[in-house]
């Protein structure tokens, strides 16, 4: 069972060890495939030429400036709370912007898609267009004006800021608005490129960008170049938290909004060469634009005073994302589908692991629910075979031990001991063929029958006999030796009947004592061999102080070196223990002595007390049936209780007779001082054996 | 410990080596001989043995213990379940004189179960004699 679970236990740790390893595999997997994209990206960036795609895209920014609507629509300039940096108002002035800057970003996307950063720059830029388009005002030639002044810069801004790669988020921002244009474009911008693009080093122009915002207008109109200069004095303006005025805002926002998207554009885009055409025109403002997001925080009131519009909560969400999800969603576009399937297999393998792990680990944990009332069970069981004993029945003091063998013998013994009604004590100990549990429903068996007979009043042979003649029926394949026991303390008569089964040591308390010879003649067989058993029985008086030992032949067939332990063995450790010797410690000193126990060791010890008187042997009864009596063994059983060899032959004659009418007759050997006498006694079970009708007659 | 007097058993142990021979004596009969200990760990070559030549049709089975050494409850055991699966055609002689195998088969009570002999001869004697009077 141990093994089982142990072996459970170390495949569940074996899948989790597995969940494991996939995990790190789907980990490394990831990391590998993002650092592949993020260098094929590199590589690309660096490669593609982005001068070529700058010329086209000043054409169509003016178009889609052209159809745009006016940006007449501003919000009332109001002083809003720093908190509120997303300024959707952009749409008012810079529609148009938008609209192209969407479509800047589209292309864009399609060129740089590899490159990962090309998706979240097409949403926000269809987002920031698509919606504005209406909106936007006739601002929408400026923005294509201050386009096309830009896009001579543009290589210089490149190339000033080309380094900075960062700029892909940014990018997106730049482009949309760079066509939205909007003065509440710039708080977008700002916000949106302080994600992005915030780290590059646009920083050199903070000043400029916040110039541009406002003041911008006039500048973008003109030309860009002075733009750098002029936006010192705005910059100024705009730091100042009063509102600008709403006939100057709405101007000012759409040029600065180009300014701004495009100085993202320029920021991002330009360099990663996809978006070609539009930035081209705007290069010029890149780096207000720049300068304003880095500005957002010092003046959120310009930025607030816009009050956000649809477009530009839309807008904002996505901007509002944190970085991780945004590196997260990048790492994905950049994985091959081959990869991500290969990814989502191993994720899906890892869960289905893991899942097989947890189903294990409740399964483990209900099999070890379950093992624990088992042995509860079984140890209930155990108790109904090797019960607990009284440390004392009556005057007796009373003791039982079971050892299990340590080798392939185990189960089958078992024991009890209990007071009879009449004050007598009753001893059971017995031992059932066949070991482990399969012996238990035999021995359980075996054991309350036994008892139920013992204390229903029949004597130890009866009971036998009785039991012997049920049993046999019910035991199959199986038979059981067993020593059936009473103690009368009134009259200290112990009598005991075997089945197969050692007869108990009864040793005397007097110094030198020899255990009281037993008589093995004659023995009844097992129960449950097909053989009449409960044939035999001994009667023994205890006057003085005296142990009784009963054992199962597990005790006595340890080995010591090439010889049985025997009975000779176990009666020297009993009367070495002395009067205080218990069945636990007599099982122990047989166990270090002997070189191995190959059979289970169960013991049960009665210490009589009393005086010095030795015990001696009463009567020693032997049923017979005409077979028995006329073999050589009743013979030699006779000899042995001390009949004369001369009386013999008549005994046997009469026991024959007797047998011959009664089927069974006993003899019964009293032994005494003098020579033994013997007693014929017809009353036994015969109706144990005879038919049913007579049977029904007796009763 | 434990080790130690596991050591000390086959050390033992193999100072007489089990052995089991079958002989087959006739059509109806077979000698099984057993050299050595009959314990917990050779009773169940013996019982083996035994199924095999009964069920090759030997139902009378001579067990010659003249040189086992030392027999216990367990191969006593497997004497008896085989002795009832024989059946009523079957049975098992035994050929012993060493008084300590004897005595396993008087304190358990089947000395009167199986046919105990001294020599072999009169082990044969004794099957051969009903074999002959049903032949």
């Amino acid at each position: 069972m141990r093994n089982e679970r142990s072996r459970r236990l170390a495949r569940s740790a074996a899948a989790r060890r597995a969940v494991l390893a996939v995990v790190v595999c789907c980990a490394c997997t990831l990391a590998l495939s993002a650092a592949a994209g993020a260098r094929r990206e590199h590589e690309r960036g660096s490669a593609a030429a982005p001068p070529a795609a700058a010329p086209p895209a000043a054409p169509v920014a003016g178009e889609q400036e052209a159809s745009s609507p006016s940006p007449g629509e501003y919000p009332p300039a109001t002083p809003a709370t720093p908190a509120q940096p997303a300024p959707g108002d952009p749409r008012g002035g810079g529609g148009a912007g938008e609209a192209s800057g969407a479509r800047h970003a589209k292309h864009g996307a399609r060129t740089q898609h590899d490159r990962g950063a090309a998706q979240p720059s097409e949403q926000e830029g269809a987002q920031a267009g698509a919606p504005e388009q209406p909106q936007a005002g006739g601002t929408s030639e400026e923005a294509g004006d201050a386009q096309e002044q830009a896009s001579p810069q543009l290589a210089a801004d490149k190339s000033g800021r080309g380094k900075h790669k960062e700029g892909s988020g940014g990018k997106h921002e730049g482009e949309k608005k760079g066509k939205g244009k909007g003065k509440g474009k710039t708080g977008e911008t700002e916000s949106s490129t302080g994600a992005g693009s915030g780290e590059t080093p646009s920083g050199t122009a903070p000043k400029e960008g916040a110039a541009a915002e406002e003041p911008a207008l006039p500048q973008v109109s003109t030309s860009l170049a002075p733009q750098l200069p002029a936006s010192g004095p705005v910059a100024s303006a705009a730091s100042a938290p009063t509102p600008a005025p709403a006939a100057a805002a709405p101007a000012a926002g759409g040029l600065l909004g180009l300014g701004t998207a495009v100085s993202r554009r320029h920021a991002g885009r330009a360099r990663s060469h996809a978006a070609t055409r539009a930035r081209a025109d705007a290069p010029a403002h890149a780096d207000p634009a720049t300068a304003q997001a880095r500005r957002v925080p010092s003046r959120p009131a310009a930025s607030a005073r816009h009050a956000p519009r649809s477009g530009a909560r839309r807008r904002s969400a996505p901007e509002r994302t944190s970085p991780i999800v945004r590196t997260i969603t990048r790492i994905v576009d950049v994985v091959p589908l081959a990869v991500r399937m290969m990814i989502a297999g191993l994720f899906a393998l890892a869960l289905a692991l893991a899942l097989r792990s947890r189903v294990a680990a409740v399964r483990a944990r209900r099999l070890d629910r379950q093992r624990a009332e088992l042995l509860e069970d079984v140890g209930l069981l155990q108790a109904a075979l090797l019960p607990n004993v009284p440390a004392r029945l009556g005057p007796v003091g009373t003791s039982v031990a079971y050892q299990p063998a340590a080798g392939p013998g185990a189960g089958g013994d078992f024991y009890d001991v209990f007071a009879l009604e009449d004050g007598q004590l009753a001893v059971i100990v017995g031992d059932v063929s066949g070991h482990g549990r399969h012996a238990l429903p035999h021995t359980a068996l075996v054991r309350f029958t036994l008892r139920a007979y013992l204390e229903a009043g029949l004597s130890p042979r009866d009971a036998l006999q009785t039991a012997g003649a049920v049993l046999e029926r019910q035991l199959g394949d199986a038979f059981a030796t067993v020593v059936l026991a009473t103690y009368q303390p009134r009259e200290r008569v112990l009598v005991y009947a075997c089945a197969g089964h050692p007869a108990p040591i009864v040793l005397g308390a007097q110094p030198g004592a020899r255990p009281l010879p037993a008589l093995t003649i004659c023995t009844a067989p097992p129960i449950g061999v097909g053989m009449r058993t409960g044939t035999r029985q001994t009667a023994v008086s205890i006057p003085g102080r005296a142990q009784v030992c009963f054992h199962t032949d597990g005790v006595t067939e340890a080995r010591v070196g090439s010889e049985l332990f025997g009975g000779a063995r176990l009666a020297d450790v009993l009367a070495e223990l002395g009067p205080d010797a218990s069945a636990a410690t007599l099982l122990e000193r047989v166990a270090e002595r002997a070189d191995a126990r190959p059979d289970d060791m169960a013991a049960c010890v009665l210490a009589i007390e009393g005086e010095d008187d030795a015990p001696s042997v009463l009567v020693e009864e032997l049923e017979l049936d005409r077979e028995d009596a006329s073999s050589v063994r009743t013979e030699r059983f006779l000899r042995a209780c001390g009949v004369g060899r001369e009386e013999v032959p008549e005994i046997v004659h009469s026991a024959l007779l007797a047998a011959g009418r009664a089927r069974t007759v006993v003899l019964e050997v009293r032994r005494g001082e003098g020579p033994a006498e013997v007693a014929l006694r017809r009353e036994h079970l015969s109706y144990l054996h005879a038919p049913r009708e007579n049977v029904e007659a007796t009763r | 410990m434990l080790r130690r007097k596991d050591k000390t058993a086959q050390a033992t142990a193999s100072e007489t080596p089990f052995a089991i021979s079958r002989r087959d004596h006739d059509a109806r009969a077979s000698v099984i001989s057993v050299e050595g200990e009959l314990d917990v760990s050779t009773a169940p070559a013996l019982k083996w043995a035994l199924l095999d030549s009964a069920q090759d049709g030997h139902g009378q089975l001579v067990v010659d213990l003249s040189l086992a050494s030392f027999m216990d409850s367990t191969a006593l055991g497997v004497l008896i379940g085989v002795q009832r699966s024989l059946g009523a055609g079957g049975g098992i002689a035994i050929v012993c004189t060493a008084p300590a195998i004897l005595s396993v088969f008087e304190v358990s009570g089947m000395d009167g179960a199986f046919a105990i002999h001294a020599t072999l001869e009169d082990a044969l004697a004794t099957i051969s004699t009903p074999a002959a009077e049903t032949g």
